[in-house]
């Protein structure tokens, strides 16, 4: 089987694993413990007006129907209305206010330790045993022991310390962009696109982007990310170090440097592919998790996102929300899935290969 | 090739391509040094197989990572070893490429003399330590190969290339010089590696990178030795798989390792070896790994390469059947040294160590009752410099002396000078007691005494 045959099947294989969640979701809908028309109604509500809630919300046609009626509208993305959080409101304009900002923080969360932990790792691996190996480690392993929710309380504690020049010698108010506050939301308007009308459609496009708002938008995002991403940089750094001395002791190591070859090469071409092998799962994994560590994160960096608005659905008992979400969650999962074997099957060409 | 080149060749046919003289590779851990190379000697002649056997832990891979300088920290080469690359036009080229780093050896020997140099107290080594019995015996070569120039002040740090008949001036003209290996370093040390001496690890299986394809690999050995980029490299390794026996070369040098078997793999291996046109080939347990037919297509596929392309080869084996296969000359290792020497017909033959006679009695079918006869006991850690015999206390042969004197390497018999022994009861032509006093005598030359 070759490694794209391979990779198509992985693909295919996704499919199961959507319409499982789906099935989930409605049953958690249909038969959690939460009554739909007394949500929407109150609890109190009886009568006419309750049975024709009943039967506009499709709750007296057959469950199949229903089930068929949910997976249509879930798979065109028609995911429903907000019951309690934002009564009445789209799920999509939600997700569409409060998915960006997550993202952002998702996004420098995933790559501030890939390009920290990593390189970090590498060195330490490179030298084993060395000074530098040994502050790389430990450091590490101090950076994953600290719980998030207190290292986010620090970082601010610190970083308001700061305000107006304090005993760290630097503002972080006004270190580089200007920010007037150390939390919230950022506005994420850095791109600004217009759209032009080709007669038919409607093509949005990208026609400047403002720096300066960029630049907010990164420093705004910078502390929670790299809070969020401690423990991912720990793990990266740790396994990175591992991958690197189990690379470098590696036989066909030794006969790449037994063919002459410069160490340089040696370590870019023959080490260094190797050793991104078992990161691979990490990084990918990593990101999993970041999904569910961010709702502590956000709630304290006061970010209006994903992750705050899951916590207060399911704390609300808003189901079609949590559901909705929770179906969001799955794709990013799933697509975070596919890319791993995307990654596997460019770096191994051993993938998929089975006598 | 032309008449005057067919000449050159035969002339320098006997003369080694490599001379190891007493190297020696130790490993410093916390708790002890290992010696696991301790003085060994030895030469390697083009189109000759020298094989080297032992059991495991005797240092014969260390011997050959010593040669390709591929001894990793703790382990270092220590000074007074020396192992002279010695091939002609590889002396010539590097005299012109590295002129920096060439010395004119004949020049200097006007202004030092050997002997007066081991009187003085830097040399921390005796004639013996270089393999003969008195100091004038020992020439500048030797001393300033062993690395003790430095400290003389006779050659700089860098320099590895001494040219003993010709002048550094005119590469093209020198007539003899040598290359030190345990000298080299930085780009010099990588021309040789790969370029000049190619190595075959023990395991196919994972000696080449799984994310690369096996053409990939050899063509990354053909643009750094041959400057063959492109679509000829790609030619020239499909010839070099097509030349290891692997069928439909075509297609497989854009195949990855693992859509090889075991025995395609080290064929692969092997003209990735091949790929530079190397002088001297180590093959480091090349068959071990592999299944018994599959091991003898190997060998029969080296024994041919090296009559095409008249290689040297130093194969390294614990099996006794593949040595007498492929192998002209024998070094049979014990706990880094060297305990016998000879041709392969002498030594299975007649085998005068008593470590040699133990390994050939442990073939089995070889023994004379029913059960498999072996050495009893294992190989010793060489952690302390020898005094005694690192055999005795496994040797059926041993006498109260093999305690207290180290033996050193001397000829069987008077008149093969070729088989030589470290054993106590050689030469045979003595009695024990004198043969002993022989040993003694050598090991205090060794020592520091005899320097005239």
């Amino acid at each position: 089987m070759s490694r794209w045959r391979y990779f198509f099947k992985r693909l295919l294989l996704s499919v199961p694993v959507l319409f499982l969640t789906m099935t989930f979701i409605f049953v958690l809908l249909r038969m959690g413990p939460v009554d739909p028309v007394a949500a929407r109604l109150g609890p109190q509500a009886t009568g006419a007006e309750a049975e024709r809630m009943r039967e506009r919300l499709g709750l007296n046609d057959p469950l199949w129907e229903q089930y068929l009626d949910f997976v249509t509208s879930f798979l065109t993305f028609d995911l429903g209305q907000s019951w309690v959080v934002f009564s009445g409101t789209d799920v999509t304009t939600i997700v569409a206010i409060t998915g960006p900002p997550t993202l952002w923080l998702g996004f420098w969360a995933i790559l501030l330790p890939l390009f920290i932990g990593i390189p970090l790792g590498f060195y330490a691996g490179l030298r084993p045993n060395s000074g530098g190996d040994y502050l790389a480690s430990v450091s590490g392993i101090l950076w994953q022991a600290m719980p998030n929710f207190w290292l986010c309380i620090m970082i601010l504690a610190v970083l308001r310390q700061t305000h107006g020049g304090g005993w760290l010698g630097f503002d972080w108010y006004t270190f580089g962009p200007e920010i007037r506050s150390i939390t919230g939301t950022p506005d994420l308007a850095f791109l600004s696109i217009n759209s032009i009308e080709t007669g038919l459609i409607t093509v949005p496009l990208l026609t400047g982007v403002d720096w300066g708002a960029l630049a907010v938008d990164i420093k705004l995002i910078l502390p929670p990310a790299l809070v969020l991403g401690s423990a991912s940089m720990a793990a990266e750094l740790r396994i990175g170090r591992t991958a690197i001395l189990e690379t470098i002791n590696s036989n066909y190591v030794v006969t790449a440097k037994a063919k002459g070859l410069k160490d340089r090469v040696i370590i870019w071409k023959h080490v260094f592919r190797n050793a991104m092998i078992p990161l691979v799962p990490v990084i990918t994994n990593e990101a999993f998790l970041l999904i569910g560590g961010s709702v502590i994160v956000e709630s304290i960096f006061n970010i209006n996102g994903l992750g705050n608005a899951f916590f207060q659905a399911m704390t609300q008992g808003d189901l079609p929300l949590a559901g909705a979400l929770l179906f969001i969650f799955t794709l990013i999962i799933i697509f975070l899935n596919i890319l791993q074997d995307l990654l596997y099957t460019l770096i191994d060409p051993r993938v998929g290969y089975d006598r | 090739m032309s008449l005057h080149e067919h000449a050159e060749r035969t002339t320098t046919r006997d003369a080694p391509i490599i001379e190891v003289r007493n190297l020696q590779t130790a490993f410093f851990t916390e708790k002890e040094t290992i010696r696991a190379v301790d003085g060994i000697s030895f030469d390697i002649r083009p189109g000759e197989t020298v094989g080297i056997v032992g059991e495991s832990g005797s240092g014969k891979s260390v011997t050959a990572r010593s040669l390709m300088r591929l001894v990793d920290a703790p382990g270092r080469i220590l000074e007074g070893s020396s192992v002279r690359f010695t091939h002609l036009e590889t002396v010539r080229e590097y005299a012109s490429t590295f002129a920096g780093r060439t010395v004119d050896l004949s020049a200097l020997e006007e202004t030092y003399d050997p002997v007066d140099l081991f009187e003085r107290n830097e040399i921390d080594a005796t004639p013996a330590a270089f393999g003969y019995e008195h100091a004038h015996e020992v020439s500048l070569a030797d001393i300033v190969a062993a690395g003790y120039g430095d400290e003389l002040g006779i050659v700089d740090e860098g320099d590895c290339i001494f040219i003993t008949d010709g002048t550094p001036d005119s590469p093209d003209a020198i007539a003899d010089g040598f290359i030190e290996i345990t000298r080299l370093s930085g780009e010099a040390q990588r021309r040789i590696r790969g370029g000049r001496i190619a190595m075959v690890f023990q395991d196919p299986l994972t000696s080449l990178n799984p994310v690369y394809t096996v053409g990939n690999q050899i063509k990354e050995a053909l643009r750094l030795h041959q400057g063959i980029k492109g679509d000829a490299a790609t030619r020239e390794a499909t010839a070099l798989l097509e030349a290891v026996g692997i069928p439909d070369a075509r297609r497989r040098v854009n195949e990855y390792p693992h859509q090889f078997s075991g025995g395609m793999r080290q064929r692969a291996v092997i003209a990735m070896a091949l790929a530079c046109d190397p002088e001297l080939l180590i093959c480091d347990e090349p068959t071990t790994a592999l299944d018994v037919t599959i091991q003898a297509q190997i060998l029969d596929l080296l024994a041919e390469l090296q009559e095409t392309r008249d290689l040297a080869m130093m194969f390294i084996t614990h099996d006794m059947g593949v040595i007498a296969e492929i192998a002209d000359r024998v070094n049979v290792m014990y706990a880094g040294e060297v305990v016998e020497t000879a041709d392969v017909n002498t030594l299975f033959a007649d085998p005068s160590h008593p470590y040699t006679r133990g390994l050939l009695r442990s073939i089995p079918g070889q023994q004379t009752g029913d059960r498999l006869e072996t050495i009893e006991g294992n190989v010793p850690t060489p952690n302390e410099p020898a005094t005694s015999c690192r055999f005795a206390p496994r040797c059926p042969e041993a006498i109260d002396e093999c305690e207290t004197v180290h033996p050193v390497s001397v000829p069987v018999d008077e008149d093969e000078p070729d088989h030589t022994a470290a054993c106590l009861h050689c030469p045979t032509q003595l009695s024990t007691d004198q043969a002993v006093e022989m040993h003694r005598r050598r090991n205090a030359t060794r020592n520091g005494g005899d320097l005239e």
